[in-house]
């Protein structure tokens, strides 16, 4: 075996292209002050410069679970209330127009559907992508491209790549976090082969996924992470142990790396789990707690309001983690999946979330945080505008509806267009791979530039694909 | 909820009737896919009398065109009336008394239309017109689809390298590393080393491999005698010291614990039926048990497969036997399931399709289920397969429990076994007190009617007019919201009360009751749906294997529903995949990664593999050892694979990242119960007896979950509250309260008066699918609504919280600091206790310093009365911090 000039994975980490990602061990176990104090500065999360001038600084990504109907949302289509019956998919195909009235909004005169009463009021800020497309038809898929660019690989997530390339402003919570997560996606918010430090950080359970759903969105509750607190220690004595756990940690990765060993990840994900954990401690209780907040803003929200009262504490979560520095916040609003039942079920969905996203916009927009707030509103898919199971629709990835707003893009602006009746992309087509490359356009990222060298090949988020989608940039 | 009781003989003898799965074809008429011929006559009458009555009175809530099909039933087509809703068929033609719809008009047992009974003349007509044999001319069947699948598409299909049969290649010839090889699985890998000019890693240290061997096959940490013995054994002879320990492990209870575990992650195991309401399985744990004895007796892989599909099918001698197979079937019965579904025609067809799903991609790691709606996109699967199959399992009823109540719109009996419990989870009620229940069921159903009534006209009752605030402020009720909770839960007590005297005979006695399968009496075909859609039925499609697979297509007997044919037929040992899938699975819980990456992924979208010549080998030399997992693993275990070290350089690690050559170990986590185990072990608090039932058995039916009104756990018959248990009676304790107190429990929280602390091993930790007990679902416990092959390795926060703050940890490592003061006196010596038992090995001479500094540190500002008290709590300290290292859940 040759012994002599191995690089480390660290070393790695340093000469890679993008040339930041080294964890910080120096004096973690050494000095006694060093290893909570973020004064070091090799931390692979403090800010970085971005490639070039960012129009944002941060992500809100409000992400709906199931494929929203584009058709009955945010993609007007007269033509399809024309065509009711007569499909053109197959002999059993059969057109079903939209339940609700489209009108204007704004004094951009976007089109947009009665089920969204509060989100028009706020069309001036949003920026509709109306031709997206995706390659997988199937949920888990194409949930995971979209967060990761590739449904097949276990590949790092957006959000991921976005604290990767950017750092975060505040080292006592996580750079990404995952409000409320559905079950079974931490692919989505993983880091994959990007050092672990950059996954995201489930804060809140799932939703409807035990008690600790209602308990993560009562705000304040320490209940929203579990164990958040240590009855039996105080801050000092729990210093003390914490730094004997890190010193142990770390000649364990002495160890390894005297055995020649190149892959550390998983000792130094370990690692870098109870730095953050032990500042988490303290800050996120206090970023929880929404009892500071007026009622004013709480009522904006939807808070206390009954159906909004969920997904409105999550949004305003998201615009104090904003707030905070926090990189990449990424909320998950479920059941979108209308395969029946869409009359009834859609606005129901679609009131949970009106007041909270409405909300949020004018709370950012009011504290000067919109302008640099990337907000993001989308599904994996949208629906087709045939009818399936009487009044409900079939998944499509072919064409579907997502918006932008803030920092960077064209407010009150439609981009891109699907055919009359919102079968397929045809106009200005927004691949999930553009979309990505867009996205870290805004934050100041080439997402050609931003790669990660493993096992010996440069990855990007997306691929050898991806345009930015210049046309809607402000 | 109805009880099946079954006998020994019972696979011969007929079956009660149940209930008709809608989309299976209907009886004669239409058994093809031509209309059935009437007479102008006929067709004149049904014009003129019949259909103005249906489309009137009856299309608004039950045709596709309408408000949907209430209760499941649609009478806008001829299938549809013969099909019925969830009460049985609407329509039986020229038979008066056994159609629903002329019970239904008449206000027997049903009320149509609801608000108004139909004129005597109308009723008059209907008699006529199903009594000259319903003739109806509204066929709801779509044109037959073809599929664009070819037979020349299929024929290529089999020549996919994992659709053909594993061949035994020769055992390679390895040059250089010959003397290296321990066995056949050795010269495999060499060989391909070899021609990639590479070299495998040096092996890993004895008490390495000894904590890798006892984490492999049992999930627990070696004891310091353990390792003493092990290390000298090694030192001797490397080979016996290997087989020895390999065969004392698989012969241990822990073997079986342990690799139970494994399959019950590809069995979606769970005791609840996880969804918007997630109502528990409280018979569930028999399967968990089913499996473990499977396991440990190394019960032949093949006839292992075979019982789950279908044990109650196969021939028994015993009632011992019978009973063990017929608790296997469960597995068919504990996939997820939306009770909340008002169209139990849908929830049939999803349950089904859960089925297929579940069996296809466990057992031959393909998924078959994503022909439900058009043609497999990757391989030559057409979706007439799927429908083949769904009539094998739409002949089959499935059996999980349940009472029906506003939020279990799909409540199924169960089954009863032959022998009773020697302990049951359940008490035994005295006449007395059952003769109670049974008053308070009827009580409580006048309740929950009279709360239905409330909550739909809130205001009826002159004394719940609303108050000058909108609300009466006397009556709580007037409150709609208000009166909606109240009548959910009284019903839910209802349904408690039901629960408990089901689960005991009419004298009191507990009964033995499992989740299972049988097949039905009625055995028919399914109908292609187009698009998965219920209400499109197309052509019939034959029950029968996949086409793929299956070059002879096999004809199954009308006699029953072909589930033993398909379980014998998967595990056939010319069937290409079962083998190899279950081979794959395997290799990588002792390797720590599969050969084909994909475990439920052998198709054509699938990775494949660079190993398929070992890959084989494994497969052919399973079955050649009769379907055994354990010589299948001691192959394994004693392969000098399997002793390298985890330790990659830079130059391995730039040719092979993902170690898909093998020349080096894998570093593994360990999965969440071995992390708890051996916190348990080292702690010396473990039970490693059995536990009777689960938790969740105690808890008997109820629902778990936060969404909805009543968020409550009820029904405990057995907590050890004396008396009648909680949540039985109409007064006790705010439900919603006790709900809060359990799930905090089972969350892990703390502060919990019902917190009951438990040490038996994980395994037997209650599953409810949206209550996870927090020590499991904090390192990746597998989501067990979805078939899990592998788990996700994650480090967050999350876990550090934990290990840092959690009451469990800290009683464990409170409890190891007692230990470790009660064996040995010498602070260096209880270090190197810790060690040993921590991870396996002794500690350095630094370690030992460092770790006495620590706890001369810590326990100068430590908490405690006296020097004792605070010495102590440093011991406590330090032994939760080794436990909370990265060595400690790390497997080199």
């Amino acid at each position: 075996m040759i012994s002599h000039n191995l690089v480390s994975r660290r070393q790695i980490l340093q000469t890679a292209s993008a040339g930041f990602g080294y964890l910080a061990f120096a004096g973690l176990a050494g000095s006694a002050n060093s290893a909570y104090s973020s004064d070091n500065s090799s931390n692979p999360l403090d800010p970085k410069a971005p490639h070039f001038a960012p129009r944002a600084k941060r992500v809100i990504f409000l992400c709906m679970q199931g494929g929203p109907s584009h058709v009955d949302t945010f993609d007007y289509k007269p033509k399809l209330a024309e065509a009711e019956g007569r499909g053109n998919r197959g002999p059993n195909s059969r057109l079903m127009p939209s339940p609700w009235k489209f009108k204007q909004s704004g004094k951009s005169g976007l089109w947009i559907s009665e089920v969204f009463p509060e989100i028009s009021k706020m069309a001036d800020e949003l920026c509709l992508i109306r031709s997206m497309h995706c390659d997988q038809p199937v949920h888990p898929r194409a949930m995971t491209q979209m967060h990761t660019g590739n449904a097949q690989f276990v590949r790092p997530s957006l959000g991921a790549w976005t604290l990767y390339g950017l750092g975060t402003e505040n080292d006592n919570l996580p750079g990404f976090i995952a409000l409320n997560p559905p079950p079974a996606s931490a692919t989505n918010f993983g880091s994959a082969f990007l050092p672990a430090v950059y996954q995201g950080t489930k804060v809140g359970r799932p939703q409807g996924r035990g008690p600790g759903a209602r308990f993560a969105q009562a705000g304040g509750d320490q209940d929203a992470l579990p164990d958040l607190r240590n009855d039996v220690l105080d801050s000092e004595q729990q210093r003390r142990q914490l730094k004997f756990i890190q010193s142990m940690n770390r000649r364990q990765l002495e160890s390894y790396k005297q055995g020649n060993e190149v892959d550390n990840s998983g000792i130094e994900g370990i690692i870098e789990s109870y730095e953050l954990a032990f500042r988490m401690q303290d800050k996120l209780p206090e970023m929880m707690d929404l009892s500071n907040e007026d009622e004013k803003t709480l009522a904006m929200y939807g808070i206390g309001q009954g159906d909004t009262d969920g997904f409105g504490r999550q949004c305003l979560l998201a615009r104090r983690f904003a707030e905070a520095g926090v990189r990449f916040i990424e909320l998950t609003h479920g059941n979108w999946d209308h395969h029946a039942r869409l009359r009834t079920e859609l606005p129901e969905k679609c009131t949970e979330i009106d007041k909270p996203i409405a909300g949020l916009l004018k709370d950012l927009k009011a504290r000067g945080l919109l302008q640099d707030t990337l907000v993001i509103w989308g599904g994996e898919f949208g629906r087709t505008p045939d009818a399936q199971n009487g009044d409900g629709r079939d998944h499509n990835h072919k064409g579907y509806t997502t918006w932008m707003a803030g920092g960077g893009v064209k407010g009150g602006f439609s981009y891109g267009a699907t055919d009359d009746l919102g079968y397929e992309a045809v106009e200005n087509k927004c691949h999930i791979h553009d979309w990505h490359a867009t996205i870290l356009h805004l934050m100041g990222l080439d997402h050609k530039k931003l790669t990660y060298r493993y096992a010996g090949r440069d990855f990007r988020l997306t691929d050898v694909h991806g345009n930015v989608l210049q046309d809607i940039l402000s | 909820m109805r009880t099946k009781f079954l006998f020994q003989s019972y696979w011969l003898g007929a079956l009660l009737s149940s209930q008709l799965v809608a989309f299976l074809s209907a009886p004669t008429a239409c058994a093809q896919d031509e209309a059935p011929q009437y007479t102008a006559e006929q067709l004149k009458f049904f014009e003129a009398k019949i259909r103005p009555i249906l489309v009137e009175q009856c299309y608004s809530c039950h045709s596709a065109e309408g408000q949907g099909t209430r209760g499941g039933l649609g009478v806008d087509t001829r299938e549809a009336l013969l099909a019925g809703g969830e009460s049985g068929p609407a329509i039986v033609p020229g038979k008066l008394e056994e159609s629903l719809l002329w019970n239904a008009i008449n206000y027997e047992d049903f009320r149509m239309p609801p608000r108004k009974q139909l004129p005597p003349q109308m009723i008059a007509d209907i008699k006529q017109w199903i009594e000259m044999g319903a003739p109806d001319p509204r066929s709801g069947h779509v044109a037959p689809i073809s599929s664009q699948v070819t037979d020349e598409d299929i024929e290529k299909g089999r020549k996919f390298w994992s659709f053909q049969p594993p061949t035994e290649s020769e055992i390679p010839e390895v040059k250089e590393l010959k003397s290296w090889c321990k066995n056949e699985i050795d010269r495999f890998v060499a060989a391909k080393l070899e021609s990639e000019n590479l070299k495998p890693v040096a092996d890993t240290e004895a008490t390495k491999l000894l904590r890798r061997l006892y984490f492999d096959l049992t999930g627990l940490p070696p004891s310091p005698a353990d390792i003493a013995d092990f290390v000298k054994a090694y030192e001797e002879a490397e080979d016996a010291a290997v087989a020895n320990v390999v065969d004392r492990l698989l012969d241990s209870p822990q073997y079986g614990e342990r690799w139970a575990r494994h399959w019950l992650d590809v069995a979606r195991y769970a005791e609840s039926t996880g969804k918007e309401v997630d109502q528990t399985f409280p018979f569930a744990w028999r399967y968990r048990d089913y499996v473990i004895d499977s396991f440990q007796r190394d019960k032949p892989y093949n006839k292992f497969i075979q019982e789950q599909i279908a044990g109650d099918l196969m021939p028994a001698k015993t009632d011992e036997i019978w009973q063990e197979q017929l608790v296997a079937t469960g597995f068919l019965a504990l996939g997820p399931k939306a009770l909340i579904e008002q169209n139990p025609r849908q929830f049939q067809a999803d349950l089904i399709d859960e089925q297929i799903d579940t069996v296809t991609r466990v057992v031959m790691g393909v998924s078959v289920a994503c022909a439900r709606c058009h043609d497999h996109k990757f391989d030559p699967i057409r979706q007439t397969d799927y429908y083949a199959l769904a009539g094998i399992f739409g002949s089959t009823e499935t059996f999980y429990g349940g009472f029906r109540s506003q939020r279990n719109r799909q409540p199924s009996g169960l089954l009863a076994l032959p022998l009773a419990d020697k302990a049951s989870p359940f008490k035994a009620i005295p006449p007395a007190e059952l003769a109670q229940l049974k008053e308070q069921v009827k009580e409580l159903e006048v309740e929950v009617a009279q709360a239905r009534r409330q909550q739909l006209m809130p205001n009826a009752n002159p004394a719940n007019r609303p108050g000058t605030n909108g609300t009466n402020p006397t009556n709580p009720n007037s409150d709609p919201r208000r009166a909606f909770v109240n009548a959910a839960v009284l019903e839910q007590q209802l349904v408690a009360v039901k629960a408990r005297i089901a689960s005991v005979d009419e004298n009191g006695k507990p009964l033995a009751l499992c989740m299972g399968v049988q097949d039905r009496d009625r055995i028919s075909n399914a109908r292609l749906l187009v698009r998965g859609e219920i209400d499109k039925a197309a052509q019939e499609v034959p029950r029968g294997f996949v086409a793929l697979f299956d070059a002879e297509t096999t004809k199954l007997s009308s006699k029953s529903s072909g589930r033993l044919d398909l379980a014998k037929w998967m595990t056939r040992e010319t069937n290409p995949l079962t083998a190899r899938v279950m081979a794959n699975r395997v290799w990588q819980h002792l390797i720590g990664k599969p050969l084909v990456a994909e475990p439920d992924n052998f198709g054509m979208s699938g990775p494949g593999t660079k190993q398929q010549a070992l890959l084989d080998h494994l497969a052919i030399k399973f079955m050649k050892d009769g379907w055994s997992v354990k010589k299948l693993i001691r192959h394994i275990a004693t392969s000098h694979v399997y002793r390298l070290s985890s330790n990659v350089d830079q130059l391995l690690f730039e040719k092979d990242p993902d170690n898909e050559l093998l020349a080096r170990g894998n570093r593994r986590r360990l999965d969440a119960e071995s992390i708890r185990d051996a916190m348990l072990t080292s702690s010396g608090q473990i039970d490693t007896k059995r536990p009777n039932g689960s938790l969740i058995s105690a808890l008997g039916f109820a629902l778990v979950g936060p969404n909805g009104p009543v968020s409550t756990i009820m029904a405990a018959p057995n907590t050890g509250t004396p008396g009648t248990g909680p949540g039985m009676s109409a007064t006790g304790t705010d439900p919603a309260e006790r709900f809060r107190n359990v799930a905090r429990m089972m969350a892990g929280g703390r502060s919990n008066p019902l917190a009951v602390p438990v040490y038996y091993r994980s395994v037997y930790l209650p599953i409810a699918r949206n209550l996870l007990p927090r020590s499991l679902a904090v390192f990746d416990f597998a989501e067990p609504s979805m078939v899990v092959p592998i788990r996700e390795i994650s480090s967050t926060a999350d876990q550090a919280l934990y290990m840092l703050n959690n009451d469990f940890v800290i009683q464990q490592s409170e409890a190891l600091a007692r230990r470790l003061a009660k064996d040995q006196s010498k602070p260096a010596e209880r270090v190197r206790e810790l060690f040993m038992l921590s991870f396996g090995r002794p500690p350095t001479a630094e370690e030992v310093q460092l770790s006495i500094k620590f706890v001369n540190d810590t326990s100068d500002a430590a908490t405690g009365r006296n020097r004792a008290e605070k010495t102590f709590a440093a011991w406590c300290q330090l032994c939760q911090a080794i436990m909370a290292t990265a060595e400690f859940r790390w497997l080199d």
